[in-house]
C-alpha cells in the first residue's frame, strides 16, 4: 500500500515521515524545507507500507518548483491513500488544501498535528465533527515527541480498504453549476485519471498546466474562457479570486464549525520572538547568533583537533622505520594515512559543531525570522529574504544550499540566488580557512576572510541585478512558530548531515589522497605542476608544488589543504609558505569554481549552460580577487 | 488610499483591494490572505524593510514591495 504525506508547508510532514521511516529526510522550521520527495518502505505486522514524503504546498496551484513536484505526484495516481498533514494551529488555512484533495477523490486520512500548539492558541479542535464532514478519518499528532503517529498506519488501512473517500464541498449554487458545465466537454481520453470535477475547477482558476493541455481542443478552451468571463462579469471579480473567496468561505465555515476558540496562553515565546524580529535590536542579536556560533565551531574544532593530528603525526613520522622510505608501500601508506587523519582531523572537529548549530538555529525557527530582518539588505543585492535560507545552508555545504533555492518563485531569483550561493565558503572551505589562515595567521584574519566574501557577495550581487533586473514585486513568506528543539531530532539531523560526509568525502579524500602519492612515486606531480605553473606562480604567486592540490580541489575544497601539507612536504605551512601566499592559497581555494558535488547540483538545478557560466565566473572572480588582495598585501602587508 | 505600508504596530485592518498580477493574487490566496479578511499588522515596515501581519493565528512576512499593493482599512 503507497501513502503520501501532503500537507502545507512546514505542518510536520518530514517530522512524521522521519518518525516512522526512522530518519531519512531533513526537517526544519522553515516552510518549504523539503524540496524533493523522499520515499520508504516501513513494515508494520505482516503488511507493508511505501510512505512518501512530499514537499509541502500551499495550494494544487503550484507557485514554486517545489510544489509542482508534489501536484505532479499527487495526480500521477500512484497513491492509495493520501495522508493530508495539517498544522492544526493554522487550520482555517490548511483546510483551503484539504478541500482541494477532496477534488482528487482519492482514499484520505486527515492528520492534526502539532495539536498542543493549537492547544497553547487556546483552539479545541471537535475531531468527531470534521470527520463527518469529509467522510474519512481524522487523527490528532504531536510528531516530534512521537504522539499519535501509530494511529497513521491504523487508518490508513481503514480508508484504503473501506475506501474512505473524501466528500466533496459543494460551493454556491451559481458557481457549481458552471463547473458542471465544463465537466461535461471535458475529452474523456486525455485525463483518464484525474477526476472531471478537479480539472474543470483548475481551468476555471486560470491554471497554466491545464489550460496548455486543453489548448489541444479549442471549442473547450473557447467555452472555459467564456465562461470565466461570465462569472467575472456576474461577479465583478477575477474568477480565480471568485473560486477563492468561494473555498475561503467554505473553510471558514468548516473551521467555526468543528473549533471552540479559548483563551490562547500568553506564553514567554511571544516575547522573545518580538525580541528577535525588533528592528533594533533583532541585528546585534543576529550578529551575536551568527557570530557565537562561529566562534564556538571555531574554538571546538581546534580543540578536538590538536590531539587528533598529533596522533596522526607520530604515526607518519614513524613510517620510515617500519616501511623502507622511497618504496610504493610507504607513499602508498602515507597517502592513506594523510587522507584519513584529513578527514577525521580536520573536518569532522568542525563539521560536528557547526551542524548542531545549525540544526538548533534551524529547528527553533530562526531562519525565517533572519529571512525577515534581512528583507532589506538582500533587496540592495536585487533578491528578497527568503534568499537567506540557502545562504545560511550553503555554509554548511553547497549542495543542499543550491538546492534549497527552489523554494524560490521566479527562475531569475534561483539563478542569482545559487550563483551567489556557490561563493559562500561551506564546512570544507571553512575547514582550509581555519586551518590555514586561522592557524598560522590568526583567528581575526580568518573572521576577516569571513567579512571579505560577503563583501564580495553583495558586490557581485549588486552587479548581477543590474543585468538581470528585478522583476518580481518581493517577499511573501509564512513565519512560523518558535519552537522548542528536541535533543533526539538536533542528533539525528546531525548524524544524518555527518553520514554524507563520512561515505562520500571522506573515502573520496583517502583515494585522492592514494593518488596523489602515486602521482608523486612516479613523479607525474612535478608535469602538472609545470603545466600549472604560469597561473600558480605568476599570477597568483604561490609555490609552484601548489598547482595539482588546486585541481584536487575541484573534487572536494578541503583536499586542497590537506594535499598541501602532503605536496609541500611538512606538517608545519610556516615554514613553508609565506602569510601572503596562505591567504592568496585561501582566497582562491574559497572563489574558483564549485565542488564536483556543487556542480552537479548546479546542472540538476539551472541547467548544463547555465553552469558552466557560473563555472567560468567562478574562476575569473578567484583570479581577480587573487590578484587584487596579492597586489593590496605586497603594498600594505 | 491607505496601504499595509502606512499602518502603524498593533493595528487591526480589513483588507479591500489587492492589486497586480494573478501571480501576487493566488501567492497572497494560499497564504490564507484575502480581500475581506482582517489581519492585525505585528511589525510595520521599518526603513523600507518587510510587514510582518498575522492573518488567523498565524504570522507572513510581506515585503514592501507586495505590502504597498494592498490596499486596508482600518477596524475599531
Amino acid at each position: 500500500m503507497r501513502i503520501a504525506f501532503v500537507g502545507q508547508p512546514n505542518a510536520g510532514k518530514s517530522t512524521i515521515f522521519n518518525g516512522l521511516a526512522g530518519y531519512k529526510t531533513i526537517t526544519a522550521n522553515f516552510p518549504g524545507q523539503t524540496v524533493h520527495y523522499t520515499v520508504s518502505k516501513v513494515t508494520v505486522g505482516d503488511e507493508t507500507f511505501e510512505i512518501v514524503d512530499l514537499p509541502g504546498i500551499y495550494s494544487l496551484t503550484a507557485i514554486d518548483k517545489a510544489e509542482l513536484e508534489s501536484r505532479k505526484y499527487i495526480l500521477s495516481g500512484q497513491t492509495d491513500v493520501v495522508v493530508n498533514v495539517i498544522d492544526a494551529s493554522t487550520l482555517s488555512r490548511s483546510l483551503e488544501l484539504t478541500l482541494q484533495l477532496t477534488e482528487l477523490q482519492v482514499p484520505m486520512v486527515i492528520c492534526l498535528n502539532m495539536i498542543d500548539e493549537a492547544r497553547r492558541k487556546g483552539m479545541e479542535i471537535d475531531l468527531n465533527k470534521l470527520s463527518k464532514i469529509f467522510g474519512v478519518p481524522v487523527i490528532e499528532t504531536v510528531a516530534n515527541k512521537g504522539i499519535g503517529l501509530d494511529k497513521i498506519f491504523i487508518s490508513a488501512k481503514e480508508a484504503h480498504y473501506k475506501r474512505l473517500i473524501p466528500k466533496i464541498q459543494s460551493f454556491h449554487k451559481d458557481i457549481e453549476e458552471k463547473i458542471e458545465e465544463i465537466e461535461k466537454i471535458i475529452p474523456k481520453e486525455n485525463f483518464l485519471k484525474i477526476p472531471k470535477r478537479y480539472i474543470a475547477v483548475k481551468l476555471l482558476e486560470g491554471d497554466e498546466e491545464l489550460t496548455e493541455e486543453i489548448k489541444k481542443y479549442p471549442e473547450v478552451l473557447n467555452k472555459v474562457r467564456e465562461i470565466r468571463e461570465e462569472i467575472k462579469s456576474s461577479h465583478g471579480r477575477h474568477t480565480d479570486t471568485v473560486i477563492s473567496s468561494e473555498r475561503h468561505a467554505l473553510t471558514m465555515n468548516i473551521f467555526e464549525a468543528v473549533t471552540k476558540i479559548g483563551e490562547p496562553l500568553k506564553s514567554t515565546r511571544e516575547k522573545i520572538d518580538d525580541l528577535l524580529t525588533n528592528r533594533y535590536l533583532g541585528y546585534p542579536l543576529l550578529f551575536l547568533i551568527l557570530f557565537g556560533i562561529f566562534f564556538v565551531v571555531f574554538e571546538i574544532g581546534k580543540l578536538i583537533e590538536d590531539p587528533l593530528i598529533s596522533i596522526f603525526d607520530s604515526f607518519i613520522q614513524q613510517l620510515p622505520g617500519i616501511v623502507k622510505e622511497d618504496s610504493l608501500t610507504f607513499f602508498i601508506l602515507k597517502g592513506l594515512l594523510e587522507g584519513f587523519s584529513g578527514g577525521l582531523g580536520v573536518a569532522i572537529p568542525y563539521l560536528i559543531p557547526f551542524f548542531i548549530g545549525l540544526t538548533i538555529l534551524e529547528d527553533i525557527g530562526y531562519l525565517p525570522r533572519m529571512a525577515f530582518l534581512m528583507d532589506t539588505l538582500m533587496h540592495r543585492i536585487g533578491l528578497h529574504g527568503k534568499s537567506v535560507l540557502p545562504f545560511i545552508i550553503s555554509y554548511g555545504c553547497n549542495v543542499p544550499g543550491v538546492m534549497a533555492t527552489r523554494i524560490l518563485e521566479s527562475p531569475r531569483d534561483r539563478f542569482i540566488t545559487a550563483t551567489l550561493s556557490v561563493l559562500i565558503p561551506c564546512a570544507a572551505r571553512t575547514t582550509v580557512i581555519f586551518g590555514l589562515v586561522g592557524a598560522y595567521i590568526g583567528g581575526i584574519a580568518a573572521a576577516g576572510l569571513y567579512i571579505f566574501n560577503l563583501f564580495v557577495i553583495m558586490i557581485l550581487g549588486a552587479i548581477l541585478t543590474k543585468f538581470i533586473p528585478e522583476i518580481r514585486p518581493g517577499l511573501i513568506m509564512e513565519i512560523p512558530p518558535l519552537r522548542i528543539p528536541t535533543f533526539k531530532n538536533v542528533l539525528m539531523k546531525t548524524w544524518l548531515r555527518l553520514k554524507d560526509f563520512i561515505l562520500v568525502a571522506w573515502p573520496l579524500l583517502i583515494i585522492s589522497s592514494i593518488i596523489l602519492s602515486f602521482l608523486e612515486y612516479f613523479k607525474i606531480d612535478a608535469m602538472i605542476n609545470l603545466a600549472f605553473s604560469p597561473l600558480v606562480s605568476w599570477i597568483l604567486g604561490l609555490p609552484e608544488q601548489t598547482g595539482l592540490t588546486l585541481l584536487f580541489g575541484i573534487l572536494r575544497k578541503e583536499l586542497s589543504m590537506i594535499m598541501l601539507f602532503q605536496a609541500m612536504d611538512t606538517t608545519d605551512l610556516s615554514k613553508v609558505m609565506t602569510n601572503t601566499q596562505l591567504i592568496i592559497f585561501t582566497i582562491f581555494t574559497i572563489f574558483y569554481i564549485p565542488c564536483i558535488g556543487t556542480i552537479g547540483a548546479l546542472i540538476r538545478e539551472l541547467g548544463t549552460k547555465k553552469t558552466l557560466i557560473v563555472s567560468i565566473l567562478t574562476i575569473l572572480l578567484a583570479i581577480i580577487l587573487s590578484l587584487i588582495i596579492r597586489i593590496l598585501l605586497s603594498i600594505f602587508g | 488610499m491607505k496601504t499595509l505600508l502606512n499602518i502603524d504596530n498593533g493595528k487591526k485592518v480589513k483588507i479591500l483591494k489587492i492589486s497586480g498580477g494573478k501571480g501576487i493574487r493566488q501567492h497572497l490566496q494560499c497564504l490564507g490572505i484575502h480581500i475581506g479578511d482582517i489581519v492585525t499588522i505585528k511589525k510595520s515596515s521599518f526603513l523600507g524593510g518587510p510587514v510582518l501581519l498575522e492573518v488567523n493565528g498565524y504570522d507572513v512576512a510581506l515585503g514592501k514591495g507586495v505590502a504597498s499593493r494592498i490596499e486596508v482599512e482600518e477596524v475599531e
